[in-house]
């Protein structure tokens, strides 16, 4: 639940969401939810090269298993709060 | 892994032919489009069929051709995405992407060009183009509900709780003990340490109700450790 609720802090903020197929689409996360199913808007594929039709896509819903890396907006990582939490979870289970 | 697009052509034999669905398992008609077409990889679009969504599963049936008709498990759909640009598609549809479970090597495409016995298995994308580009909001709107109806398994949940305990069976008893404190901003009575801000106060509290119930040797270092990290979270608040 600890990243289920992180990434909802960062709903609003630009994000790249790196898929296990090597796609990576950069957008404005728009929702997420408990399974980390990613909803984006104003989306734009990073190697525009490989996907080309993808550049059209203008909202996109990503299913939370396919996902490999979240890319952070570095001004939504406090490094000292997920510490804490990140402790707090492993401890509290 | 994941089966990817399969043929579908299971209809019910009464009505309008709707398809079969494993109402036995819950399985429950979300949407019926008329009046929409299916691309699959770079394939030309096929007639207009039906589009079924399920709370499990996207089908097309050929309107045309009752032999006809694809499905896939919203297990298998990894992104779906609301395509308006003519540049990517001259019609605006629905673009999803499709987990195979296979390596992609590149040829999926130009493969199922030139060939009429395409692998359906290896399909990784597909385009729904409905006739009336209005609804296509409406359909995003479906696909995502279904999506969350389905979730990966929980097949590594055991396996879960065992990284943190497992180690140790002794932290699993700790950490009920240790909740209330843990939490203990909240609680008024192990507050008072905190109110007037002396951290010293307050830790020789916290390490009294250590020393009381509880435990012995390295795991109460760590314990320590930990609370005089949580202390300093908390004076910083």
């Amino acid at each position: 639940m600890l990243f289920f609720s992180y990434f909802k802090d960062l709903v609003g903020k630009e994000v790249t969401v790196e898929l296990k197929n090597d796609l990576a689409i950069r957008g404005t996360l728009h929702s997420v939810d408990q399974y980390l199913n990613i909803k984006l808007e104003n989306t734009r594929v990073v190697d525009q090269d490989k996907y080309p039709h993808m550049l059209s896509v203008r909202n996109c819903f990503i299913r939370g298993s396919v996902v490999r890396y979240v890319q952070l907006p570095p001004e939504g990582v406090d490094v000292d709060l997920l510490h804490d939490a990140t402790r707090r979870e492993a401890r509290g289970g | 892994m994941a089966p990817g697009l399969r043929q579908f052509t299971e209809r019910r034999a009464e009505g309008d032919g709707q398809p079969v669905l494993d109402t036995d398992a819950g399985e429950e008609l979300m949407l019926v489009r008329r009046e929409v077409s299916i691309v699959i990889g770079n394939r030309s679009p096929e007639s207009p069929g039906t589009l079924y969504i399920s709370t499990k599963k996207v089908v097309w049936l050929s309107d045309v051709d009752r032999t006809k008709g694809y499905a896939v498990d919203f297990f298998s759909i990894s992104l779906h995405a609301v395509s308006r640009d003519p540049e990517a598609y001259p019609s605006p549809c629905i673009y999803t992407q499709i987990e195979t479970g296979e390596d992609e090597d590149g040829s999926e495409g130009s493969d199922s060009e030139c060939s009429d016995a395409l692998d359906l298995s290896k399909v990784t994308e597909m385009r729904l183009v409905p006739s009336d580009p209005s609804q296509l909001d409406t359909l995003f709107q479906v696909f995502c509900e279904c999506a969350e109806l389905n979730p990966e398994p929980i097949e590594d949940d055991a396996e879960e709780n065992n990284w943190i305990f497992s180690a140790d069976q002794l932290a699993d008893e700790t950490a009920e003990g240790e909740d209330s404190e843990w939490n203990f901003s909240q609680n008024p009575t192990s507050s008072i340490g905190h109110s007037n801000g002396d951290h010293d106060l307050a830790r020789t509290v916290l390490e009294l109700q250590i020393n009381d119930h509880r435990f012995e040797d390295a795991e109460e270092m760590e314990h320590e450790h930990e609370h005089e990290h949580e202390h300093e979270t908390e004076a910083r608040h």
